[in-house]
């Protein structure tokens, strides 16, 4: 029987979506030994979160207090080494995101359980842990096994396990918080909104994302053109933010937005799963790659391998002639 | 300040074609370049700016085989005073807690007021190194940073949240810092630095150094290319083709 | 005084020393008079100050690539990487100075330690691991040619065709392959090639200073040049053939090397290719650097276009044989994006389009992809072809395009 226990992560008064794909996971994991599922949640003022997270649990265990208000690594480690020491779970799940990376290394090293992070699957195997990972910027696919002990910890990459609709109807247990004051080493200040220039991406029907495979910044026209020519905006993956071609608010993915247009279309993308996590929610993909073997082949809906540099120019005379 | 920047050389495997070797748990790497790991670079970049600024020394530390010395040699070009290599070959396999463990003990000896990691390696994608160091150090430490500023009464520290966000802590020193990449300018290393870190000597700590017992938290039973997932129906022929039945789906769909 | 820090400045043997060891021993040659960069195509661009004459000083000095500030050096290095080793300065120099050498000689050191610019060392990192600059899988480098049912190289063969990675792969530039393979049916010749066998030839990589990864690369295809019994290399790449002609022996790869518009010349006067279809259209001819200067080959691509009948072949006043300017894309300079208005290529398209040409004739994959690019991004009414193309086009079949 395993007992699996599940962090919720939450910010600014929301559930965050990796949430529900989390505790789907573990339900499942810990119904096929019959075990239960217990979510975790530490927040201040929280009881509008909890009915939702009652369907999706077997047991909610919650701590208000407001050193909870905001998000502190330090704050999470101390608190849940409490409540897990106490709990004894066979696994406890976490997001592999800035919230789950800043505190379960640390947190399972204090415990001494052995951990792994950026799991795209688990399974309970000769009563260990099995985990499947990633590797080599998603080219290579490993299974691990975890170390034997009666007790795991685990980071889940967000996207891949697809949240489902909750029925359970989960007791609650109200719990002191085992912690009370932010340490004086590392507190939480202020969150800050990124600058927003004038476009907004995540309000666009039509976007185009453009990545590395354009090469240049002087291509950027190109892409602008093409994107004025099908009424869309332009948005980008991670490394032309760094290159500072594109501004920051234009970064589709897990440290940019989280988009959801009519239209994606992947431009030169490779499909990193921090870019998918931003755009998968698209009614439409279409992907240009000349790569066929890049992931963003997986989550597209139709796939063009070639060369951008004589695709767009082609699809935009095609879609002019069609607007005439 | 003192400060520890911790580098790997990996692998760059962005452009390249990834195989399985024969013993089915690495990959075929005699035709693969390799690199600075992208993240360290800025985390190295991150400590030069700090030196610069406030004085001090920087203690560049690598675990790997032999070849990762040239990446220390780098990280002295750029700005480093000494560096360290840990003999990865006397080790056995490593995961990222197993790697935290001997650069604690390596560290343990050093006066320090930061380290800086990246957040992660491109080869092994574990985002643990840094702050488990920073646990085995009993030091504060934060993740996915992109700023660090330090003035004389506090440590003002950005990490990068999802959704463009940003949380901004204070803490204080010594402290571990896993940085983020694109969060500064990585410098290029000058001849004479070039030329004035050939000759550093590199120290070489092995097993007989090093001799605590450090375990790895999982063990790797194999390697294999990804099963391909909901593939995208591949739309085929010319540019002009492709690009015809392209527009026709937008115009289906009513985007046009 | 505007730079005041560089008054005072340390002299560096060691790096001198280091230098020198690397090749760049004509900087002592050098007595300063200049004339280097007058002719240096950057002087024709005017926008970017690039001060050719002061790198011997700097190299005898040690003091190259050496600012202690990161924005100093940033702009150093950028700035060793702006010579396109067109070696229109080693033409003038009254002292026969190798200037790229010079600057050959920091850039090695600079790659061994990771210090040059990223677009490079991600082409190197391609050529490492698959054999070409633009990444793309080793099957594919025979696809040109299995379109139109060119063999694999074998030993009784006459001539190893080796079409450099542009045309291996590019969809534009896999035109010239196809009209140098057919031409070469045309004229009788028995040939193959050696499709995934082969790799870049290396030249521009050796150029950015990847020494030891042009060695390793240059010794596969040595190896399997030798294995499959190659005497005769055909090249379409100019660049292709110094690398072989000039580079290669020292690694112990003695092969013929022959540039296509010599062939294709020799072809022409013994009556086994004849020119016969009208082109009707200006065309001017663009020398590219390592053809005309670097390997002396000025006049086979002139005569090839002289013979098409109802082709008038123009010149670039001032400008042509070993006066051409560069289209700017040597020495690894095809994967370096300077900044707008700082571009060689648009002046020499300038050049070029101000003759009345319908037509720019080049014999080299850079000068086509340079030309072809700034023709689109310049919104030009001009065509681009290799002198292959237009000989092509000449014999009156359509089987290409
Ligand atoms: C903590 C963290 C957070 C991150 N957050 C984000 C995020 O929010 N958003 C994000 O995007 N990334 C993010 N990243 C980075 C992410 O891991 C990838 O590095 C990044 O998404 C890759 O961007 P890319 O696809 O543009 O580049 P690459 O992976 O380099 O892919 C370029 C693609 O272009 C193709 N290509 C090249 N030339 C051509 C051509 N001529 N025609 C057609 N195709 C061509 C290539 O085949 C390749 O697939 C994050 C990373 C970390 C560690
Ligand atoms: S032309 Fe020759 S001698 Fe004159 S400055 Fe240039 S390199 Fe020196
Ligand atoms: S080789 Fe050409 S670009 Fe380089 S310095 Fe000489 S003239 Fe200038």
């Amino acid at each position: 029987m395993a007992n699996i226990l599940a962090v919720v992560e939450h910010r600014q008064g929301a559930v965050r979506d990796i949430t529900y794909e989390l505790l789907t996971f573990g339900r499942k994991l810990a119904e096929k030994t019959d075990g239960k599922l217990t979510g975790v949640l530490l927040g201040h003022n929280v009881d509008n979160l909890t009915d939702n997270l009652k369907k999706h649990v077997h047991r909610l265990i919650v701590a208000d207090h407001d050193v909870f208000k905001d998000f502190n690594g330090d704050v999470y480690q101390q608190a849940l080494a409490d409540i897990i020491k106490k709990e004894n779970p066979f696994l406890t799940l976490i997001g592999n995101t800035a919230f789950g990376i800043d505190f379960c290394p640390s947190l399972a090293t204090h415990l001494g359980v052995p951990f792994t992070t950026d799991c795209i699957d688990a399974e309970i195997a000769d009563s260990g842990i099995r985990v499947t990972r990633q590797l080599y910027d998603g080219k290579m696919d490993t299974h691990m096994k975890l170390s034997e002990s009666p007790s795991y910890m685990l980071t889940m990459r967000s996207g891949t396990c697809p949240a489902e609709e909750g029925n359970l109807s989960a007791e609650m247990q109200k719990i002191e918080s085992p912690i009370t004051t932010q340490p004086s080493y590392k507190k939480f200040i202020e969150y800050i909104e990124a600058a927003v220039g004038d476009v907004d991406i995540t309000k666009a029907d039509v976007l185009v994302g453009v990545g590395r495979g354009i090469k240049e910044q002087a291509n950027l026209s190109m892409v602008e053109d093409f994107a004025k020519a099908i009424g869309g905006v332009v948005a980008c993956s991670r490394p032309i933010v760094d290159a500072n071609w594109l501004p920051k608010d234009r970064q589709v993915g897990s440290s940019g937005k989280t988009v959801k247009p009519k239209l994606y279309i992947a431009v030169g993308i490779s499909g990193a799963f921090q870019h998918i996590a931003g755009m998968k929610n698209a009614d439409t993909i279409i992907a240009i790659n000349k790569d066929s073997n890049a992931p963003i082949f997986n989550e597209a809906d139709y796939g063009i391998v070639d060369d951008l540099f004589k695709v767009l120019p082609a699809l935009k005379s095609k879609i002019m002639e069609l607007k005439k | 300040m003192d400060l520890i920047v911790c580098i790997k050389r990996v692998p760059q495997t962005a452009e390249a074609e990834v195989r399985v070797d024969s013993s089915g748990k690495d990959i075929v790497k005699d035709r693969l370049t390799f690199d600075m790991n992208e993240a360290d670079t800025y985390a190295l970049e991150a400590a030069i700016l700090l030196k610069e600024k406030f004085g001090g020394t920087i203690t560049a530390i690598s675990l790997g085989v032999a070849d990762a010395e040239d990446t220390l040699r780098i990280a002295l070009a750029k700005g480093a005073d000494s560096a360290v290599r840990i003999k990865a070959e006397d080790f056995g396999e490593l995961d990222g807690f197993k790697t935290a463990a001997l650069l604690k003990e390596v560290i343990k000896d050093i006066k320090f007021d930061a380290i800086f990691t990246g957040c992660m390696a491109t080869d092994d994608s574990y985002y643990q190194v840094g702050p488990v160091l920073a646990e085995m150090l009993g030091v504060p430490h934060a993740t996915l940073v992109s700023k660090v500023e330090v003035s004389e009464e506090k440590v003002r520290v950005n990490r990068e949240l999802e959704g463009g966000l940003i949380e901004h802590l204070e803490m204080s020193l010594p402290a571990v810092f896993a940085v983020q990449t694109g969060i500064n300018e990585p410098r290029y290393a000058s001849l004479i630095a070039i030329r004035r870190a050939a000759g550093k000597e590199i120290k070489i700590l092995g097993k007989e150094d090093i001799p605590v017992e450090t375990k790895t938290n999982s063990t790797l039973e194999e390697l294999f290319v990804p099963p391909v997932g909901k593939r995208a129906e591949i739309l085929t022929g010319s540019a002009d083709e492709v690009a015809a039945r392209t527009a026709g789906i937008i115009k289906e769909k009513g985007l046009i | 005084m505007a730079n005041k820090k560089n008054i005072v400045v340390e002299i560096n043997p060691e790096i001198r020393e280091a230098l020198v060891e690397m090749g760049a021993v004509d900087a002592y040659k050098c007595y300063q008079c200049g004339k280097c960069a007058s002719v240096c195509p950057w002087f024709q661009v005017g926008t970017y100050e690039f001060l050719v004459f002061r790198f011997p000083l700097e190299t005898v000095l040690g003091l190259i690539a050496s600012s202690e500030d990161k924005d100093d050096l940033a702009r150093e290095v950028d700035k060793i990487y702006r010579c396109v080793g067109c070696e229109a300065c080693v033409d003038q120099c009254p002292l026969g100075v190798k200037m790229p050498h010079i600057l050959r000689s920091a850039r090695r050191i600079l790659v061994d330690f990771g210090s040059y610019p990223e677009n490079l060392k991600s082409v190197v990192q391609k050529i490492r691991n698959v054999g070409n600059p633009l990444g793309e899988p080793r099957e594919k480098r025979a696809d040109w040619a299995e379109e139109i049912g060119v063999k694999d190289y074998s030993e009784e063969m006459e001539i190893l065709y080796f079409a450099c990675c542009l045309p291996s792969y590019d969809t534009r530039l896999k035109n010239v392959a196809k009209a140098t393979a057919f031409l070469l049916k045309r004229a009788g010749v028995s040939f193959g090639i050696l499709g995934a066998k082969e790799s870049c030839c290396g030249e521009a990589i050796r150029r950015v200073g990847a020494e030891s990864v042009y060695q390793e690369t240059a010794r596969s295809n040595i190896g399997n040049f030798k294995e499959s019994g190659v005497k005769k290399v055909l090249v379409s790449s100019p660049h292709c053939y110094v690398t072989f002609q000039k580079e290669y022996p020292d690694l112990g790869g003695e092969f013929d090397a022959v540039h296509s518009t010599e062939f294709f010349w020799k072809c022409i006067e013994q009556g086994k290719i004849l020119p016969k279809k009208s082109f009707g259209k200006k065309v001017v001819y663009h020398d590219p650097c390592t053809l005309g200067r670097q390997s002396g080959i000025y006049d086979a691509p002139r005569n090839i276009l002289g013979s098409i009948p109802d082709l008038e072949l123009l010149e670039v006043e001032d400008f042509s044989r070993n006066l051409s300017l560069c289209c700017g894309a040597g020495s690894g300079a095809l994967w370096i994006d300077w900044p707008k208005g700082e571009r060689m290529a648009d002046i020499r398209i300038k050049q070029l389009v101000d003759t009345g040409a319908d037509v720019i004739a080049v014999a080299c994959p850079y000068c086509l992809q340079m030309f072809e690019e700034t023709v689109k991004a310049m919104n030009l009414n001009v065509q681009v072809m290799d002198v292959s193309e237009i000989l092509f086009e000449s014999l009156g079949e359509d089987e290409v395009r």
